[in-house]
Formats: structure tokens, sequence, C-alpha cells
């Protein structure tokens, strides 16, 4: 990426969120069904951030995963509710991986538009990190497939216009592409800790038509896997803008709240947790570019899944130990529902929770990292 | 002299040279030691460096030095790393060249430079002091005018290798009556001085590789002060950033942790998930230390001075380091405690000596909670 672009694209994301990504806003829409904001979602359509990660030939442009980290760490810094990394960079990476044609060419115009919003519907059990292991049932007729089974924890669902579905058919793995309307689905929403949803899918024979199908088999299981790997990439930079924010709004009060006569900050024994802080987020930097990096490079599945794995696990727990530590560093005010404090934790939770935890993601990158020199 | 412009190679050219000759050159059982080195055992190596003309890297051509640039000075140290090239006595090429260069007289440099590059005068760093420790300015030490001579008194610790020294680079209090960080002066002497006792100090692992250095009356010419009187304090200081750099390498605890590997494949853990968790971990760790290095070293190379926020590296490298080396000796359960390299499953390994030789990193060099106040006052900018 030229250097001017990604500080144009910066300048961007930071002046947009200091015009319109109040907390007050987020604050509004937590806990509703109205989660999210289509007029923002729409105004992100504009600056092009949701077609960064679109083709050029389906209206996007297509640029690498580093640009959509600078809008994801943005969004993380504010809080933003819209789901930028399941919708605009999961979803969208999915249907362009797909060999359908026809449906890229309808589909991913609208959605680097803000048109359409997409959900993922991959998952079925808590901390699945294999798009591979799905159970619900895809069997094929002849216009195409038929779903039966539940899908879980699908990011975006409460105000999505339609769902990317994963099922297991006799022949592997099918990617389906369903209305939100479309006969035979029913979704409900599970309340998050940070005020969105989980949706969850209920399938009583959906209909996918072939022309519906995103791919099947190996194309459908590398495309998911691809996808899936790249999202954890860009929710590390999401939960990088979260500490980043949660660190300096502790760091500004231990500058300025006063205890015993001095300013908080002038204790030893804070300043070094402070600083164990600082140290988490430089790290989480540091590997978040390196990872980008090697990650815009494209490089084979296994080395991708290792170093996805290793910057979510970074990225996981340092972003919750950060935004956890910032509640005891602001005391009691840092417990109460007002104060921002807990905002920061309750985002980090979910992100850190989300496409597998630091320890499942230790786990994945011993099994990929400590397998090869057997 | 070295003849060849170094900075004109292409850097995979350079590297290659570099390995080239470190793999010939350097003996394989001398590779990753778990201690210091002592002059003795480097004298060799150091004296085919220095009739390579590789042996300050660091140091202007006509001084006898390679005049590398900042980045292929990184690729020399990787190079060297990555053979775990052990350090000798080097601090007479890396600090007391550096500093005669920028503050030395040309008498100082003309008869230090050569023989420091040589080896024929080795040098131990005379700055600490007891109940000093990493505050390092709280010095006592004092050098009075008498005539043309300073007359010292007093204690130094800590100082490495002391027993093996030909000369101390020496910090002394000159003025007691101003602030701490003033009144300092910084001065090269013998260490055989008539006055001088040097009594080394056995570490807990057991080697003598640390000294305390007494002064009684000891007298050196008024020409030993480098730079200013009372301003040595601004001499010693203007190399830190790049100590903690190199230590903030990730090569030594990379090298603990292809042991810690070594010894959990022999013994089968790499099936136990409570034993993999935590090895990963630490694996990762490490690896994202090694990111952090990076950006440091990209830093250097562009040219660019190092803020005092190169210290959190040093910390988390020390952490790491010491970490691996706990889990070393914990997985060696009663095979960790024994003494010596020993066979484990096969497996020739020393347990302890990684272990002790991890444990001062938290503490020399600024000891950890005093590069945290670094961090805290000059990086956070939290209150003091």
């Amino acid at each position: 990426m030229a250097s001017e672009h990604a500080a144009m694209l910066k300048e961007s994301v930071a002046d947009f969120i200091a015009r319109g990504m109040d907390i007050g806003r987020v604050r509004k829409l937590r806990g509703t069904p109205g989660e999210y904001d289509r007029a923002v979602w729409k105004q992100m359509a504009d600056l092009g951030w949701l077609g960064i990660a679109v083709p050029e030939a389906y209206g996007g442009m297509g640029l690498g995963l580093a640009e959509t980290a600078i809008v994801a760490e943005g969004l993380g810094r504010a809080l933003a509710p819209e789901p930028y990394t399941a919708c605009a960079v999961l979803a969208a990476t999915i249907l362009a991986e797909g060999d359908n044609e026809p449906l890229k060419a309808d589909v991913l115009p609208r959605i680097a538009g803000g048109d359409l919003i997409p959900a993922v519907a991959w998952q079925e059990q808590a901390g699945a990190t294999d798009g591979a292991h799905v159970a619900l049932a895809a069997t094929p007729f002849e216009g195409g497939y038929r779903l039966n089974g539940t899908k879980r924890y699908v990011v975006g669902a409460a105000g999505a216009d339609a769902y990317i579905v994963a099922g297991k058919a006799d022949s592997g793995l099918v990617l389906g592409y369903l209305d939100r309307n479309a006969a035979g689905v029913t979704q409900a929403l599970e309340p998050l800790a940070d005020g969105r949803h989980f949706g969850t899918l209920a399938l009583d024979n959906a209909l996918v038509p072939r022309e519906r199908v995103i791919a099947t088999g190996d194309a459908a299981a590398a495309a998911l896997s691809r996808a899936l790997d790249r999202a954890r990439a860009v929710a590390s930079a999401e939960l990088y803008g979260v500490m980043s924010r949660a660190l300096e709004m502790s760091v500004d009060y231990m500058k300025t709240r006063v205890q015993f006569g001095k300013p908080i900050g002038s204790f030893q024994a804070l300043q070094h947790r402070a600083v164990n802080l600082y140290i988490q987020q430089q790290l989480a930097s540091a590997t978040l570019d390196d990872s980008l990096r090697v990650l815009d490079r494209d490089p084979e599945p296994r080395q991708r899944a290792a170093i996805a794995s290793r910057l979510k696990a970074r990225c996981s727990d340092a972003g919750v130990r950060i935004a956890r530590e910032a509640i005891q560093i602001h005391g009691a005010i840092g417990f109460t529902d007002e104060y921002d404090a807990g905002l920061y934790l309750k985002r980090a939770l979910v992100l850190a929770a989300w496409l597998g935890t630091a320890t499942q993601h230790r786990r994945r990158y011993a099994a990929l990292a400590l397998q090869s020199e057997d | 002299m070295a003849e060849i412009d170094y900075n004109a190679l292409p850097d995979a050219d350079f590297r290659a040279m570099v390995r080239e000759f470190v793999e010939t050159e350097y003996p394989q059982d001398m590779r990753f030691l778990s201690r210091r080195i002592r002059m003795d055992e480097a004298r060799p190596w150091w004296n085919k460096l220095v009739k390579k003309g590789w042996i300050a890297p660091n140091w202007p051509r006509e001084l006898g030095g390679m005049a590398l640039d900042p980045g292929k000075m990184v690729i020399y140290l990787e190079e060297m790393e990555r053979h775990g090239v052990m350090r000798a006595a080097d601090q007479g090429i890396t600090q007391v060249g550096p500093i005669l260069m920028k503050y030395g007289t040309d008498a100082q440099k003309d008869y230090f430079l050569e023989r420091t590059r040589t080896g024929d005068i080795i040098w131990a760093q005379g700055y600490s002091e007891p109940n000093a420790g990493s505050d390092l300015a709280n010095l006592q030490t004092s050098a009075v005018i008498e005539g043309d001579e300073f007359v010292i008194n007093g204690m130094k610790i800590w100082t490495s290798f002391a027993q093996e020294s030909t000369h101390i680079y020496l910090l002394v209090r000159t003025d007691r009556e101003a602030k701490k960080q003033k009144g300092i002066s910084f001065l090269l002497i013998e260490s055989d001085l008539p006055g001088i006792t040097i009594r080394p100090i056995r570490n807990i692992a057991g080697h003598e590789e640390f000294c305390q250095v007494f002064f009684d009356n000891v007298r050196v010419p008024r020409d030993r002060l480098v730079g200013k009187l009372n301003e040595g304090w601004t001499v010693a200081k203007a190399l830190l950033g790049h100590e903690r750099l190199n230590i903030g390498s990730p090569r030594r605890p990379q090298y603990a942790l292809m042991r810690l590997e070594m010894l959990a494949r022999a013994k089968g853990l790499m099936d136990d998930a409570g034993f993999v968790d935590r090895f990963v971990a630490i694996k990762l760790d490490l690896e994202d230390l090694a990111s952090l290095y990076g950006r440091y070293v990209e830093q250097v190379k562009r040219g660019e001075p190092l803020g005092p926020d190169v210290s959190q590296l040093k910390i988390w490298a020390m952490e790491v380091w010491q970490q691996l080396t706990d889990l070393l000796v914990e997985t060696g359960a009663e095979d960790g405690v024994i003494e010596g390299a020993h066979d484990v499953a096969g497996v020739e390994l020393d347990f302890l000596a990684p272990f002790y030789y991890a444990r001062p990193g938290t503490i020399y060099g600024g000891s950890s909670e005093v590069q945290r106040n670094i961090l805290s006052k000059y990086v956070l900018e939290l209150p003091s």
C-alpha cells in the first residue's frame, strides 16, 4: 500500500469518527434490535470503506487488509456498532472467493455501495474455529440445495438483508446465499455484552436455488477458511482500536484524578501497571503490522492460518486485559454504566470471543507451527 | 585497513559475506554459550576479527573500523547472533570507542583507540556503586583535583570482568555541591594503579563474573578526563538507547526456546495440552517480541535516533527470556536441578546455566523497574 494512501485513509477515518461517531449514539442503539445504523453504514459506503475488500471488477476497490484494518481500528476506537468486519470483510470475502460469477456481479456492487448487508452463518458450536466442520444438512435437489438445521452466533444478523449459510452435503461443504425473508428462515436474537446481538437461524427446508450457490466442496471450504482468517486479522485491528482508546482513557485519567493529595498517576504501583498495558498494546501493534504485511502477500493457507491465529491470540488477550485493567485504574467510576470504560471492556470481550479465543488460537497455532517440525 | 566499502554492497551480498566468515571461522563449541565469555577464551576469535578488519563494525575506516551504516550494522549483528557468537568484553569497541571519538582529546584518541581495537587494552565499566543500583547518578566515588592529578577514593561494584581488564572507564563525583546528575566526571584509568584493589564476586551461577573495585587515594593525571569537568553524565548517557536495543534482541530467548522444545519433544510433552498451552504462549510472546524488535531495527536502519520508548523492548525481552528458562527448569523436574549438562531422554542439556544466565537481565542495564519508570515518565508522560 502506498503510504500516502494509508495516511489519507487514516485521516478520513479519524475525521468521520470525530464528526458523527460519538459514544452517545452507541449507547442509544445498544440493546435494541436496531443495533446499528443504516444511515451511518451508507456514509461508510460513500467513503469507499465497504468496497475495500471487494474486487474492482465488482465495484469495489480491491485493496488489501492493511487498508481494511485502518478502518476497523478507527471503528474500534469509536466503539461503532456497525458490523464492518462481519459484513464488509467476512461476507464480502466469501462471496468474492466463490465461483458464482452472476451472483458476484449482482451482489458485490450492492455490498460495496452499502445497499445490501449480508451476514455470515457458518457456525453451530461455540468456540468453533474450523469452517469446514458443519452439521447443518444441505440436501441436493434438482434446482439447488435444501437447508435444514440451526446456525448460531451470527454477527450483524439484527439488521442483515441476507445470509451466507454454510451447509454440509454428501459431496462436501456448500455455501448458499439466502434472502432474509426467504421461506423457511427464522431468526432469533441473543443479546451480547456490548449491546449488540448474535443471530440464531433456524432453517426449515430453506431453499438455495442453484443460481444462489456461492461455492461447493473444496472451493467452498477454501473460500470460507480464507475469509475467516482475513476476518480474524481485521477483528484484531478492531481490538487494537479498542485497546488503544481504553489505554489512552486510563492514562489521561491517571494524570487528572487526585487522591491522597496527588494525581494517581504519580504512584509507582499504578505507573508500572500502565506501562505493562502499554507494552501489551505495543506488542499488539507490532504484531498487527507484521501480520498484515504477510497476509497481504497471500501466503499459502497453512502459513496464513498460523499468522492469523498468532495475531488474534495477541490482540484478544491484550484487548481484554487493557480494557479490564482500565476499570481498576478508574476505580469505582470505571464500574458505572455511565462511564465509557465499561463499554470498551464489553466490546473487547465480544471481539475476543468471536472467531476464536486467545487460547484456541494458541492451540491452533501450536497445531500449525509445531507439527511441521516433527 | 579495510579497503572494501561495505555500505556500497547489496545487503544480501554483505550478509552472505559475514555469514560465510562466521560459519567457517567461529568455533562450533563456542556457539550459544549460556554464560558470559572470559577474555582469554575470546582472544583467538578477537584476533581473527582484528586481522580481518572486522572487530569494530561501528568505527570509521581510518580508525580500522568497517564504518557500517545503520542498516549494514544491523545485518552484521544479526549474523553474529544467528550463529550464537558470544559477545566478548567488547565494551571498548561499543562504548569507549564512540565516547572517545565524540568527546576525547586528540591525545586520548591517539593513545587509546588503536590499542582498544587490537585488544591490547581491555576495558571494564566502572559505573555502578554499592547502594546506588540502577540509580546510577547516585554515585559517591570522588575525584578531587590536586595539582595536575585527580585523587580518587571510593568503591565500584558489579564491574564485570574487572579482574581481567587493563583499564576502567569510570564515573566519579567531582562536585559534591552540585545536583545529582551534575558534578559527575568521566575518567579513563589503568586497572593496576597503586591504591586499586579488585575483588571478584562469585555469582549465583558460581562464576566470578563481576567484581568490587576499591579506590584508595588513586592518583591519575588530569588528562584522563573525557569531556568537560562535571559533565560526565552526558558522556555516559549518550549510548544507553542502543544498549536497550541490543539487549532487546530476541536471539537469546530464541535459543532458550530451542532447548525447551528439544526437551519437550524428547520427553513427549508435545502431546500434553497443559504443557503445550504454556509453551505456545511463551513462543508467541517471543514471536511478538521479534515483531517489536523489528520495528526498532527499521528505525535504526532509517538512521533515526532511538527514543525512551525502546525501554519496553528490554523489559519484554528479559521477562520472556526468564519465563522461558523458568519453564525449562520446571519441565526438567528433578533433572532440572542437577548441575551441569547431562543426558535427559537422549538429549544433552544444561538446565541451570540458561536459568542463571537469564536472571540478571531484569537487573543490569537499568532494572525493569527503572525502565518502567522511564516509560511512565517520558512515554506515557505520567506525573511524578
